[in-house]
């Protein structure tokens, strides 16, 4: 996990986001991963993708294993889904081929003043 | 070491805002403050470092001493002192494991990074403080991540143990809203135990949907801090939610 989040900050910081867009990635990542290994405890491997889309950084988190129901019932109603909407533009419950996943999507737009 | 006598002690304190009572009562109690900074020492804090603290609120405690309640001034000292070691401590939670290098690199981002939200009218990247910092941008990510790191226990203890509040930190009412929230409404009872500001510092976040940056300027910390805050507090209501919510 402390590796995910690290790799995740580094792509977001090559991927020129302000600092505030990396820690808000930083605790996505965090949150994202509680939120998988809670879906699924004997999950082994948690995988990790980072890329740009236009003005968009997307980050998927998933893990192997079957978690039953995806999304969770109620999940609108926990506070790891509060939490990630909060951080983020938009967050997404998908289904890997390995298992459950949750992509999260962020602006990565800078608020430029002219200079 | 001059004995103590609490009747030279007392005449000090009526000389006060002279330099050199103050001065005296300083030499005088630094014992005490010393072996208070020792007790806390081994927690893998400089021993320099706490000593510093210590004495910074030994100097707290001469100000603020008032003779007239008739309190032992070493009884007022040794609040005061035990006080601000452990909020050093808590506050600095992360410096346990993290190597000196990382720390003063991350004094050296934390001050930078205010300066550039100023100039720029928005949080900088992390390549325009490698930039300012003349730091590699991988340094500049160690440094944050370092600021990161804390013991996830440190909320568990100290809650209301302490009033925790930061000057302008005028606790508003809104605060308990957060507990309304689809969500959040799960972990009131841990959203009860944080301390105010770290309280204020989520409401801020995800009520007010606040950046980092803004929330560092409105409680007067560092956004390093914030974040390190934000992280800590996440996961500490992590552990107390358990997951399953049912809203009334």
């Amino acid at each position: 996990m402390h590796v995910l989040r690290s790799v995740a900050a580094s792509a977001a910081a090559r991927m020129n986001l302000s600092v505030d867009a990396i820690d808000d990635l930083r605790l996505s990542v965090d949150e994202a991963c509680a939120e998988l290994l809670k879906a699924v405890p004997s999950g082994s491997v948690l995988e990790l993708s980072i890329l740009r889309t236009g003005i968009d950084v997307e980050v998927v988190v998933s893990v192997d294993g079957d978690p039953g129901a995806w999304p969770p019932n109620g999940h609108e109603r926990t506070l790891a889904w509060q939490v990630l909407s909060g951080l983020s533009d938009e967050v997404t419950f998908e289904r890997s081929s390995s298992g459950p996943a949750l992509r999260i999507r962020m602006h990565a737009v800078l608020e430029e003043l002219g200079h | 070491m001059s004995p103590h006598h609490d009747s030279s002690d007392a005449e000090l304190f009526a000389r006060l805002p002279d330099p050199a009572a103050r001065e005296e009562l300083l030499m005088r109690n630094k014992p005490l403050a010393d072996y208070l900074s020792r007790r806390f020492a081994g927690r893998g804090e400089h021993a320099e470092d706490l000593a510093q603290v210590a004495s910074m609120a030994l100097l707290k405690s001469i100000d603020r001493f008032d003779p007239e309640r008739g309190v032992q001034f070493s009884t007022f000292a040794t609040v005061t002192i035990v006080g601000e070691l452990k909020r050093h401590l808590r506050d600095r939670g992360w410096a346990v494991r993290v190597p000196r290098r990382l720390q003063e690199l991350g004094l050296r981002v934390g001050k930078v990074v205010p300066e550039l939200a100023q100039e720029l009218g928005r949080a900088p990247t992390v390549p325009e403080i490698a930039k300012r910092t003349a730091m590699s941008e991988d340094d500049v990510l160690d440094a944050m991540e370092a600021s990161q790191a804390y013991a996830t226990d440190s909320l568990d203890a100290p809650v209301s143990e302490d009033d925790d509040r930061v000057p302008g930190d005028a606790l508003g009412t809104e605060d308990t809203r957060l507990e309304l929230m689809d969500g959040w409404a799960s972990v009131a009872p841990a959203l009860e135990r944080l301390p105010a500001r770290e309280k204020r510092i989520l409401y801020l976040r995800f009520f007010e949907d606040r950046t980092q940056t803004e929330i560092s300027e409105e409680i007067g910390i560092s956004q390093m801090h914030v974040s390190r805050l934000l992280a800590q507090t996440l996961a500490f209501l992590r552990e107390h939610v358990g997951g399953e919510i049912e809203l009334p």
